[in-house]
């Protein structure tokens, strides 16, 4: 590590032990249910193993096998370790294998998610039918958050010890086997897999595996056929043995064959039928397709092949250029009110360029701002898409340095527009968006999602690598001040075309493939047939086409050519930009089109269709006119944009507060006495049965003051102020018991297991009064204060009342932790420039920054500075709520711990340089962050590496960030929900400094160069291996462990500001459900590369039909509840009054709930001229709604009646 | 050797050497004298043919006298018949041949020796009815009835219906006393309750505890895990109706159940039968546009009703599943023969023409109908009745008691059968015998008890899905697998369906009985299979 970054860490770290020092000094008073901070720092990935698991001893372990062997073989070392008692405390042969296990999953997962302690259950030792025993794991649903390779692991892992224990190989009966296939299947139907393995491939797995697996049932679906198997508890589908069975075992199968190769005991010699696809009695065309193992898109993939096997056989007579096969997975379910923008790889659709924006890498795509705008908003910054490829899913950045949309305006004019400020006020006038532009895609996303390179758009980076390799001497143009070699004149663009032999620049470069052979035939007719009139009596030339009328460019004069359907169509698929009247199509820029179509510089025809080689008139079945371009014009001409990429919206950005529903101030619990709101003033006020104001039965949890012997449920003594611990005390038998090692408390004599908590009755009014006296606040200082109605804990120990008088007067709300979060969707960024993050300069060298990415030192507020690894930036909604919790805090220190404040924020600007916690759903680990930054987009940037570290990629995933001393003091491990998944999502451990060898390696897979060869362009149109390609364009992964780790991430494409473009996607701001369809279906018919017929069909098969059947099906099967008390009845009470309190009973879902979308659907389905089919469904739905809703007899009588 | 009927002009032909083509065949039995043209045929065939084809007979037809097909003779062949022609031969023999229907195999001979020869005008349809003689009664359709509007209080009004008729039958068996009056009455006294179930769970200790409800409020029964009617718990479904006799627990607040009751059907009960020797065909599940839908063993099947063999059966019923639907289950239409809804229901108003235009048939709904799903369904609307209005079948609501000559037989689609196979052990109800799953019901006196799971329900004025009367043929379908058996002499018949195993039943395991008939006695309430398939 360099002297800088160690500088940078030791500043994190001295903040950290900063506010550690003060937080434990607040946890000493006592008021808290430990009395020291219960975050403990992890200083890598070994401790965060060992701190998640619990097991004393891994820690050492793992540190020394780290240095000599890979992670996957430090978990099948560690067995040994566990088998012989080596590590963690196990006698039972059983203890001894689930240690192993829990532990390479935890390695695997380095040490950050819940999987190893949420994902497995249990082990057991079973019998077989023929007397041996087997080794059964029991996994659970969040196993998911392991991945496949840690799954697969896991079984490889336990079967390793079952082997060295000398534990016999599970023997699956038949009916089992055949339930494994049944269950994966129904858990495919109903939850959905990543790769869902072939029946065959199950059983296959089932009759070899030599553990079994098994676990919870995660599902209310039940298996219809193998059911009430003696050795499986369950009917349902058990979510964690179908994950890893499928996603694992199937999936990763050539992976875990790597390690069975290395270990003797091990020997799973089936895994190679596996991976060859040789299994079962049919032709296995099916699993054939699998082998690459990584990539889910393989069904759509392996439709194509075909195709492309057919042009392999043929290559001796190529009849068009390599292409992509269009998929079309990522249109599967699409929902109401969330665009298409493109159909696969539809022309029209975005342009796949290659390259990396400094804000971009790792499941993100670079979308030109003006773009955003002129889909109709529904675009913006961290809007999730989902995508045709290379992916399934990214965030959206906005890239202004690669093409904007091309459209045609209700005025005439054919335009691109890359500028968004245009693009927001041309919004309105677009009547036709022909091309959606440019769409950025990093080369590390197909490394990352093993796909083959795509053939690249021709842009200028390649261009002017190909303009180099000829004997032009480029170096002297771009010293010319006269010469832009991006943008360049018509002149220079033509002489440097034909006197060198470069290809044409891609400015002037049209997308002639996306026209056939015949309309560039009839194109070449009109231009030579066109006229030419002066730039200056051209008076059909508009403001908007001023520009490119310039005398350097327009010298030539505008050409006017009649307008037929056909010309213009072809100009408008060429992107040609011109203006349209009712009888002319008038193009200023001529002469590059003139002369790509074979024309003389007088427009005078040279050729004739007869004169094409036969190849140019059949390439691509003469759909695709660019060999005949090459055929007749003077100079090379590349394919423009050989790779469209369809995609439609994903999930809208987020950035916001989480609150719980209801939101919580206080974790203290008041049972129904506050209402449906839970109020606490309420409760306190509320006279219950005793007729006394403010008592309640609660459960909570039953303490011991150690100095006094006085009992309670706060964590301080009232009486004596000692710190009180959890009292066990058998209800039947009186033994006072002490939780065991691991935190059972279990009572021998009576055979049960014990709970401290226990019904209490408690002076809520006192205990509330008490609280806003001792913090000083009056009742008036928030307008609410809201409780829970039980604790979900295993102690019942409640929050001090006081935090949540604190959090309602600062208008903060607290997780199931108690702790305060805000949500915001994860983007990457590598560089800054201080201005757009709405700082200066000076704040950053006060953050330690020193230069910018040039090595210049840092002095303007603009100048782009590389992003160090752990600095994030806040969102404004994000920026206002950390300071709402800075205040909580500081109040929290002063008038409830007595201590001094720690945060002092009085403005935004206070924040930057303090810490947070960055946090993702399913995992346990929180990564320690620093604040350098706001921004109005509504996500949180930060480095790629730092989300990683939180095991989250930046696909439109989302999570959270917590205020540090928030963290430090309110977090309890005593809080969390006493449940399956309760330890998810809370902060078990942190890490206070990232160390890159130990994150998600998907993030090491971004590339961070500069340029990408010339060499690398040409290997897409082969559409190689990118695997292939690593060593050219390098990728974070080649630094790791060096000095280099942590810095040097180059891009390749830079963006005016990050944040660029809508501010929110128009699906948040469009009102009901019914306006975002119909801006949906508005911009369907707007978008050349969407046919819309097909998204108004989809909406109504994905969107409305579920939801009516849905509904349909829940209002003739539903509960019902009383609207007084809130009682549930699974059947409506035979009295029709609630049974508890008499009380009004309704419905839960109502004829409203199940119609609302009936009458949309068959409008939509008219309108779109939907397939009868669809049509018909709704019909029958209608006449099904119909006979339930209405009364036969009641109908409204026609005119017949009185006849 | 009398050649009336196409089985025995197939076998005839297969004697002297030959296959045919189904609609050779037809020809040959729509003749005059079919013995004396098949023997004509065989003589004019060319000496190289292996296959007697339809151009075959007609030059020999053509040569001889023309003769008038009779009036109930097989209509033209339809284009279904044109593409099962090629198996015609094979199918038939498979259709006559006892052996090769297994287990459900039919004596030949005894059919004939029951059959009345003296009465017999023998044409060549092969079926001599008197329609005059029928009697065909339907109660319980609630059709155009349907009044409920969906809200909460026709769920109350259905619900209490049920408890009303429900109860009726079992206070002769206890003296109830409302929930809340036993809730009043002190430890250790002797109560007896009537309710609908609402709640069943075990206890730590592995008794079990039943929430009985009345119209007054719930009550706790207590039943001690060693008890015998312990067993009973395993096949309560929630909201049946059942009464408890039991003692009151020392606090009063809970029942400590001795007797459990059922609705039921008496042990004593008598069905009701025909006068005469009739019969009638019970089906259910043709899953007409569907590609898997048997349309070779649908025709064997209206053959055959127009052979002699078949003329004792006057009575056609259906239990729904007429058509495979649309939008049944995702990406249905990849899996349709015929994709418009409308034209299934015309392909199977086809199907039906092909049986004989004397029968009397009678049609309820199922789950793939274009009806609504929740219970009870009524008959099909308007439109589809003019699509399907082939030999003027009576269409009512599922479920419907349907009355032949006295004999009431209760169609009911059978839905609510998965979920009596799911809830209960498999000794009690499972796939492959669902006639025991049908007891199941005949004994809750009920055709779907349980709210709230797999079975939908639509609120009406009153609970039509209550069995108020004992049907003598309680018929059900549903779920593709043949079945029946006597409950208290009560015949419950699960018809199979005339759809092959789909892709999905194939995923779960189902094993359907496709193509077959069971045919009933209305006399004595015997049942026979015949399969087509």
């Amino acid at each position: 590590m360099r002297e800088e970054e160690t500088r940078y860490f030791r500043r994190i770290e001295a903040r950290l032990d900063e506010a550690f020092d003060l937080a434990e000094a607040a946890k000493a008073t006592g008021y808290d249910p430990k009395t020291e901070v219960e975050i403990p720092v992890a200083k890598d990935m070994a401790d965060r193993v060992e701190n998640i698991l619990g097991i004393d001893g891994v820690a050492e372990r793992v540190r020394e096998l780290e240095g000599e062997m890979s992670r996957e073989e430090a978990a099948l070392e560690l067995v040994t370790d566990f088998v012989d008692g080596n590590v963690g405390d196990y006698d039972s042969r059983e203890g001894k294998v689930e240690g192993a296990v829990r532990t390479a999953v935890a390695l695997l997962t380095e040490g950050v998610v819940a999987a190893p302690i949420e994902g497995i259950d249990r082990v057991e030792i079973l019998e077989n039918d023929d007397g041996t025993e087997f080794v059964n794991v029991y996994y659970a649903g969040p196993i998911r958050s392991a991945g496949g390779t840690a799954q697969a692991l896991s079984v490889l892992v336990a079967d390793y010890a079952r082997s060295l224990l000398d534990i016999d190989e599970y023997k699956a009966r038949t009916d089992e086997v055949e339930r494994y296939v049944e269950e994966v299947n129904l858990y495919d139907k109903e939850t959905g897999l990543q790769y869902s393995p072939k029946d065959k491939e199950s059983r296959f797995i089932a009759e070899n595996m030599p553990i079994m697996l098994d676990g919870e049932a995660t599902g209310d679906e039940e298996v219809s056929g193998y059911r009430d198997l003696e050795r499986v508890d369950t009917n349902s589908a058990r979510g964690g043995m179908c994950l890893v069975m499928a996603e694992g075992i199937a999936l990763k199968a050539p992976k875990i064959q790597r390690y069975t190769r290395q270990l003797d005991e091990v020997d799973w010699p089936w895994l190679q039928d596996l991976i060859d696809g040789t299994i079962g009695k049919d032709d296995g065309k099916a699993a054939k397709a699998d082998d690459a193992g990584d990539d889910a898109d393989e069904a759509d993939d392996a439709e194509a092949d075909p195709d492309a096997d057919a042009d392999d056989a043929e290559s001796d007579a190529p009849d068009g250029p390599n292409r992509v096969e269009p998929a079309t997975k990522f249109l599967r379910d699409l929902i109401a009110g969330r665009p298409v923008f493109g159909h696969p790889s539809a022309p029209g659709g975005f342009r796949l360029r290659y390259g990396r924006a400094r804000n971009h890498g790792f499941a993100t795509a670079g979308v030109h701002p003006a773009t955003m705008h002129i889909v109709d908003d529904f675009i913006a910054t961290g809007t999730q898409i989902k995508t045709e490829r290379p992916g399934k899913a990214g965030g959206v950045v906005p890239v202004d340095s690669i093409e904007g949309p091309t459209v045609r305006l209700a005025n005439g004019d054919v335009r691109r527009i890359d500028d968004p400020e245009e693009a927001e006020e041309l919004q309105n006038g677009v009547e036709k968006i022909l091309d959606l532009g440019e769409y950025l895609v990093n080369f590390g996303e197909f490394v990352e999602n093993n796909h083959p390179l795509a053939p690249a758009s021709y842009v200028f980076e390649w261009w002017i690598q190909d303009f180099e390799a000829t004997e032009a001497n480029v170096q002297a143009l771009r010293d010319d001040p006269a010469v832009d070699l991006e943008e360049p004149s018509v002149e220079d663009a033509l002489s440097w075309a034909t006197e060198f032999d470069a290809p044409l620049h891609p400015v002037y470069t049209y997308l002639w493939h996306d026209i056939s052979v015949e309309r560039f035939d009839a194109l070449a007719d009109a231009v030579a047939a066109g006229e030419v009139v002066a730039a200056e009596a051209d008076g059909g030339t508009t403001a908007a086409l001023e520009h490119d009328n310039e005398p350097e460019r327009g010298l030539e004069g505008t050409l006017v050519l009649d307008n037929t359907p056909e010309i213009r169509e072809a100009l408008e698929h060429l992107l040609v930009a011109h203006r349209q009247t009712d009888e002319t199509l008038r193009v200023p820029v001529w002469r590059p089109l003139a002369r790509s179509l074979g024309l003389t510089d007088d427009r005078e025809r040279t050729w004739e269709l007869d004169d094409l080689s036969e190849r140019a008139r059949e390439w691509d079945d003469g759909d695709n006119a660019v060999e005949a371009v090459n055929e007749v014009a003077p100079f090379t001409v590349r394919e423009r944009a050989p790779t469209r990429i369809g995609n439609r919206m994903g999930r809208p950005e987020k950035s916001e507060r989480r609150d719980l529903s209801p939101a919580v101030h206080t974790l203290f619990p008041i049972g129904e006495a506050g209402g449906s709101q839970r109020d606490v003033g309420d409760a306190a006020r509320h006279r219950g049965e005793s007729g006394k104001r403010g008592q309640i039965s609660v459960r909570l949890g039953r303490r011991k003051c150690p100095d006094c012997g006085a009992f309670g449920f706060k964590s301080k003594c009232p009486d004596c102020g000692g710190h009180t611990e959890p009292h066990y005390e058998c209800d039947d038998c009186g033994t006072v018991l002490e939780p065991d090692e691991s935190g059972r408390v279990y009572c021998e004599r009576c055979d049960w297991d014990v709970e401290s908590a226990e019904w209490q009755d408690i002076d809520l009014n006192t205990e509330y009064r008490d609280a806003l006296e001792r913090v000083g606040e009056r009742e008036s200082s928030f307008q609410i204060l809201k409780g829970v109605k039980g604790l979900t804990s295993a102690n019942k120990t409640p929050e001090p009342i006081e935090k949540g008088v604190l959090r309602a007067k600062h208008d903060v709300s607290s997780f199931k932790d108690g702790t305060v979060r805000y949500d915001m969707t994860d983007l990457p960024v590598t560089a800054v420039r201080p201005e757009e993050l709405d700082v200066t300069a000076d704040h950053f060298r006060e953050l330690g920054y020193e230069t910018d990415i040039d090595g210049e030192p840092l002095r303007f507020d603009d100048q782009l500075v590389e992003l160090k690894v752990q600095d994030i930036v806040l969102s404004n909604g994000a920026a206002r709520h950390m300071m709402q919790t800075a205040d909580f805090v500081d109040d929290l220190l002063e008038q409830f711990y007595g201590l001094d404040r720690f945060y002092e924020i009085e403005e935004r600007d206070d924040l930057i340089g303090e810490l947070v916690f960055g946090m993702a759903p399913h995992t346990s680990a929180a990564v320690v962050g620093r604040v350098v930054g706001f921004t109005t987009a509504a996500v949180g940037y930060a480095h790629p590496y730092f989300h990683a570290a939180k095991r989250r990629n930046c696909d439109g995933d989302e999570d959270c960030v917590m205020l540090l001393m928030d963290g430090l003091l309110n977090f309890s491990k005593e809080y969390l929900p006493d449940k399956r998944g309760g330890q998810m999502d809370a902060p078990l451990v942190m890490s206070s400094r990232i160390d890159p060898s130990e994150i998600d390696d998907e993030a090491h897979n971004m590339d961070i160069v500069r340029q990408y060869p010339r060499e690398f362009y040409e290997a897409t149109l082969r559409m190689e291996d990118p695997d292939d390609w690593e060593d050219e364009v390098t990728i974070a992964e080649e630094y790791l462990g060096t000095d280099r780790e942590y810095t040097g991430f180059d891009h390749t494409h830079d963006t005016t500001d990050i944040a660029a473009g809508p501010d929110l996607s128009a699906y948040k701001t469009l009102g009901s459900m019914m306006d975002k369809m119909d801006a949906q279906l508005f911009l369907a018919r707007k978008l050349r590369a969407v046919d819309e017929t097909d998204v108004a069909e989809r909406v109504i098969e994905y969107h409305f039909l579920p939801d009516l059947i849905g509904n349909l099906r829940a209002f003739s099967r539903q509960e019902t509840r009383c609207l007084d008390c809130g009682e549930k009845y699974r059947r409506m009470p035979l009295s029709g009054d609630c049974r508890e309190c008499g009380g009004r009973v309704n419905l839960t879902v109502h004829q409203g709930s199940v119609n609302k979308y009936m009458d949309t659907a068959i409008q939509v389905a008219e309108e779109f001229d939907c397939r009868d089919y669809t049509k018909q469904r709704l019909e029958v739905l209608e006449k099904s709604l119909e006979s339930v809703f209405e009364n036969d007899k009641n109908k409204q009588s026609g005119i017949a009646d009185f006849m | 050797m009398p050649l009336e009927t196409p089985a025995r002009i197939v076998r005839a032909l297969v004697g002297r050497g030959y296959n045919a083509e189904r609609e050779a065949v037809t020809l040959i039995a729509g003749s005059d004298d079919p013995g004396r043209t098949l023997a004509r045929v065989v003589e004019a065939a060319p000496d190289d043919a292996l296959r007697i084809t339809a151009d075959h007979v007609r030059e020999v037809l053509a040569s001889a006298p023309a003769a008038d097909p009779p009036g109930t003779a097989p209509t033209g062949p339809t284009a279904a018949d044109a593409a099962a022609a090629s198996d015609a031969v094979a199918s038939h023999t498979a259709a006559s041949d006892p052996s090769a229907s297994g287990a459900t195999s039919h004596d030949n001979a005894a059919h004939t020796s029951q059959s009345t020869p003296a009465e017999a005008k023998v044409g060549s349809g092969g079926r001599n009815v008197d329609p005059a003689l029928r009697s065909l009664e339907i109660a319980n359709d609630m059709t155009g009835q349907s009044t409920g509007t969906g809200e909460y209080d026709d769920f109350v009004k259905v619900f209490r219906d049920r408890y009303e008729k429900l109860s009726k039958m079992l206070r002769g068996r206890v003296n109830h006393r409302p929930a809340k009056a036993i809730s009043n009455m002190s430890g250790g006294e002797d109560a007896e309750l009537i309710g609908l179930v609402d709640d069943v769970r075990s206890t730590k200790s592995g008794h079990w505890i039943i929430d009985l409800e009345d119209t007054t409020g719930t009550f706790p029964c207590l039943v001690m895990k060693d008890k015998d009617i312990a067993g009973y718990v395993d096949e309560l479904l929630m909201d049946e109706c059942i009464a408890v006799q039991g003692t009151l627990s020392g606090d009063a607040g809970i029942l400590f159940v001795d007797s459990m009751h059922f609705p039921d059907v008496p042990r004593s009960h008598r069905p009701n039968t025909a006068d005469r020797d009739v019969q009638a065909a019970l089906i259910s599940d043709v899953h007409v546009g569907s590609q898997e839908f048997m349309a070779g063993a649908w025709n064997r099947f209206a053959d055959w009703l127009h052979t002699e063999e078949a003329e004792r059966i006057e009575y056609l019923l259906i239990a729904g599943d007429m058509v495979e639907g649309v939008g049944v289950y995702p990406n249905q239409d990849e899996e349709l023969d015929v994709i418009d809804i409308y034209e299934q229901y015309e392909a199977f108003s086809e199907h039906l023409k092909s049986v004989p235009g004397d029968l009397d048939i009678v049609m309820i709904p199922g789950n793939h109908d274009a009806v609504r799903l929740a219970e009870p369904q009524p008959g099909f609307d308007d439109e589809l009745r003019d699509i399907m209005s082939a030999h003027d079948a009576r269409i009512t609501s599922n479920p419907s008691m349907v009355t032949l000559e006295g004999v009431n037989v209760l169609m009911y689609h059978g839905v609510s059968l998965d979920e009596v196979i799911a809830e209960l052990p498999a000794d009690k109800a499972s796939y492959d015998e669902p006639h025991k799953a049908m007891y199941q019901l005949l004994k809750k006196r009920h055709v779907a008890p349980q709210f709230g799971g797999h079975t939908r329900l639509a609120p009406e004025e009153l609970d039509y899905l209550v069995m108020e009367d004992v049907p003598d043929i309680f018929h059900t379908g549903h779920v593709h697998k043949l079945g029946w058996g006597k409950y208290h002499n009560v015949l419950a018949v699960n018809s199979g369906c005339w759809q092959a195993q789909t892709d999905f039943q194939k995923s779960v395991n189902i094993d359907p009985d496709a193509g077959y008939a069971p045919i009933v006695d209305l006399d004595t309430l015997n049942m026979t299979v015949r399969k087509f398939s």
